[in-house]
């Protein structure tokens, strides 16, 4: 039999209730629109709302089908005061459209009874809940359904008249939940919550019966951990850029491993084979009784249909980011990059290193109408020059013992020093370079400066910075 | 012995695609001019192989025109993925190869701290997906690398590169002349004078001597190149003359180029048919 399981204020207002007859009710109202009950769906949306209410909390538990706790010990004065805190909360329920009501009081008990039977949106003064519950249903008390059907036949009908009854028989009548009920209501006797973590620590653990120190096993439980995390990342449709495994040692020291990925990814084997080069440099000692691995740069990851055809559909997730991650890891941050512009007219300060697969730069690209060798020294080399006149390029020049006579000759292409970043005598006038591209008699292309201008207080000096092909 | 001609190139097709393990014939990269592309066996520079370029004297060490012909060799390439350059010193300045029109923004730039790693991440890069060539600096792999390289390539059919290069203060006569074996064609590069347009001083376009000392099925050559604009046309060199040649009429058989011009190649390829 289908029954109403639950119904909106307008169905309320037509006299419709929780438990009637499905048919009944369309009885009663003929165009009446019902949707199927999906308990997991509402379980789903609880979820939600109880990760959300983590802005106002940290510590939220779910209660029920259709409660909420927060524990707002210490956090209402951020919203100055537990009524406006009470009011923001529900205010933003409200504009959203999820009917809600609300209480706060000393126990979690005394708050369930005021936000379901007492006036909205109720506030118990420090110590003062029995006042309030006392006008309450008894219902209120959140008693099993025995003692709650029972106590209105014996003539009680409000937590008041429960309040005043001896103990004693009340345990004897109606069991001691319902004393611990009433405790726990009025705060003389605690009640524990099962707060909702965040679900934000990507963290899982595999724990050993026997220590294991072999570099096979490492492997494998390598493998078994990715894959653990990698199911509860694929299930909430995220990806992780940094991975932590930690082998925990049984003299209590840890040995981690670190990898990062270009881009953000959940796939288990590929995380574990970058993972086992690295094992080797872990040292077992007596043994590991605990292994963790830990995700970081966790984001949504979308995920990706496979190409038909792998060598039509070959995207960078499948082949690039792979291998910039392989080499990354194997020879370090540092030495796998990008080459991209950066705005400054100094020929060492013109490029940028970034990773391979960074987003493109955001800087001019290197002007095509000035030349530029292909190779540039990184310290650059001293040349003994013979320049006809002061500003012509040198008709010789010797380096590394050969002498390279000058031929065809481009320049100068002036280039000072960045003045706004160093103190004048280091960026003046004498460190000015006039760079020519010259020739010799065999081919060969040359990227000289001179440093320093004619007329200073020392002779300007000869240098080769670069090599054209 | 013009009648059993066809029937020749048809079998030497069919050991190729038996040995490649591919099903189309490979791709090639060509020159534009047929005194360049008549020297291989497909019409232009084979892609699914790897290829040696390397220089004498200082060009050895420095490699500054091995290095502006291989980037200008590439650049048709790199409009199709991303070119990995794996390189011991990371003296390579890439605003050099963007004013050649080398896209720079699609090179991957990697410094290995030994030969044999050099070697190790080319091989990875020319096995993946996305990566249409990979150049790598080192001085000499032998057979079994260069043999690796080549599976390498076959794989995805990505071209690979071998510039010759000492490393930086070794010793200068120990480097073997001779090695990869496996390579499908060994280049020697040097750097020749530029001829600016008449009447404008300066410098010209960039020309290098290049002298393709071994081809595989086909046959030596020598040329002076020049390089084009990016925009000027598909093909990155123009051919300005070509040099006296081996004087080999052609190659005199496919997978033994050693017969016939093992005497005039100035540096003994008798040791390569060894």
């Amino acid at each position: 039999m289908r029954r109403l399981a639950a119904v909106d204020e307008a169905a309320a207002a037509l006299g419709l209730h929780v438990g009637q007859k499905a048919a009944d009710a369309a009885a009663l109202v003929p165009d009446l629109a019902t949707a199927d009950a999906d308990a997991e769906a509402d379980r789903a949306a609880l979820e939600a709302l109880c990760d959300w209410c983590v802005r106002f909390s940290p510590a939220v538990a779910i209660d029920g089908t259709d409660g909420l706790f927060l524990d707002i010990e210490g956090v209402d004065h951020l919203w100055g005061g537990e009524q406006a805190m009470l009011d923001d909360l529900l205010d933003r329920l409200a504009r959203w459209g999820v009917p809600a009501r609300g209480a706060i009081a000393d126990t979690p008990g005394a708050a369930w009874a005021l936000a379901r039977y007492a006036a909205d949106r109720a506030i118990a003064p420090p110590g003062g809940q029995s006042a309030l519950l006392a006008s309450l249903p008894v219902a209120a008390l959140r008693l099993d359904e025995a003692a709650q059907a029972q106590l209105p036949r014996l003539g009680l009908f409000h937590v008041g008249q429960l309040l005043g009854l001896p103990r004693a028989q009340l345990a004897k009548r109606f069991g001691l939940a319902a004393v611990l009920r009433i405790d726990q209501a009025l705060g003389s006797a605690r009640e524990a919550l099962a707060f909702r973590r965040p679900a934000t620590p990507w963290f899982d653990r595999l724990a050993f019966f026997e220590p294991i120190s072999a570099l096979p096993d490492l492997e494998r439980v390598t493998g078994d951990i990715c894959a653990l995390l990698a199911a509860r990342l694929e299930a909430e449709g995220k990806g992780a850029r940094r991975f932590e495994l930690v082998f925990h040692r049984l003299d209590g020291k840890d040995q981690p491993v670190r990898v990062g990925l270009a881009r953000p990814s959940r796939e288990a084997p590929r995380i574990a084979r970058l993972l086992k080069p690295k094992l080797e440099t872990v040292d077992p000692g007596f043994g590991i009784e605990v292994v963790t691995l830990w995700a970081a740069d966790v984001e949504t990851l979308s995920p990706a249909q496979r190409g038909l055809d792998a060598e039509a559909g070959a995207s960078v997730e499948e082949g690039l980011a792979p291998l910039v991650d392989r080499l990354v890891n194997r020879l370090g941050e540092n030495r796998v990059w990008r080459a991209d512009p950066y705005e400054s007219h100094v020929p060492e300060r013109a490029v940028v290193r970034r990773a391979p697969l960074a987003a493109p730069a955001e800087a001019a690209a290197w002007d095509p109408e000035r030349p530029r060798p292909t190779r540039l020294l990184r310290r650059v080399e001293p040349i003994e020059a013979v320049a006809m006149l002061p500003d012509d390029p040198p008709v010789q020049f010797r380096w590394r013992g050969k002498t390279h006579r000058v031929l065809r000759a481009e320049g100068p292409e002036r280039i000072g020093q960045e003045w706004w970043r160093r103190a004048f005598e280091e960026a003046g006038p004498g460190k000015v370079r006039d760079y020519y591209r010259v020739e010799d008699e065999a081919g060969e292309r040359f990227w000289i400066f001179r440093a320093g201008l004619y007329g200073g207080e020392t002779a300007p000096k000869w240098w080769l910075h670069g090599l054209f092909g | 012995m013009p009648g059993a001609k066809p029937a020749l190139s048809a079998l030497r097709a069919r050991i190729a695609a038996l040995e490649a393990g591919t099903r189309t014939p490979p791709p090639v990269l060509p020159f534009g001019d047929p005194r360049i592309d008549g020297c291989f066996p497909a019409g232009g520079l084979p892609r699914g192989g790897w290829h040696e370029v390397g220089g004498g004297g200082l060009e050895a060490e420095t490699t500054a025109a091995s290095t502006a012909f291989s980037a200008l060799l590439l650049r048709p390439l790199a409009s199709l993925g991303a070119v990995v350059w794996v390189m011991r010193r990371d003296d390579l300045y890439a605003p050099g190869l963007a004013a050649m029109g080398f896209p720079a923004g699609r090179l991957i730039l990697v410094k290995a701290r030994d030969e044999a790693e050099v070697l190790a991440v080319l091989e990875d890069a020319l096995a993946t997906v996305g990566v249409v060539a990979a150049v790598g600096e080192a001085e000499a792999p032998d057979l079994k690398a260069g043999r690796r390289l080549q599976l390498a390539c076959e794989r995805r059919g990505a071209t690979g590169l071998l510039l010759r290069r000492r490393p930086f203060g070794g010793p200068a006569g120990q480097r073997r002349d001779v090695s990869g074996a496996a390579a499908q064609t060994r280049w020697r590069i040097a750097s020749a004078p530029s001829q600016p347009p008449p009447g404008e001083p300066g410098l010209g376009p960039p020309r290098w001597r290049a002298e393709l000392e071994r081809c595989r099925g086909g046959r030596p050559g020598a040329w002076i190149l020049e390089a084009t604009e990016a925009g000027d046309g598909p093909h990155p060199f123009r051919l300005v003359s070509q040099l006296a040649d081996h004087g080999v009429e052609a190659a005199t058989g496919w997978g033994a180029p050693s017969v016939g011009f093992a005497d005039s190649s100035p540096r003994g390829e008798a040791a390569n048919a060894a």
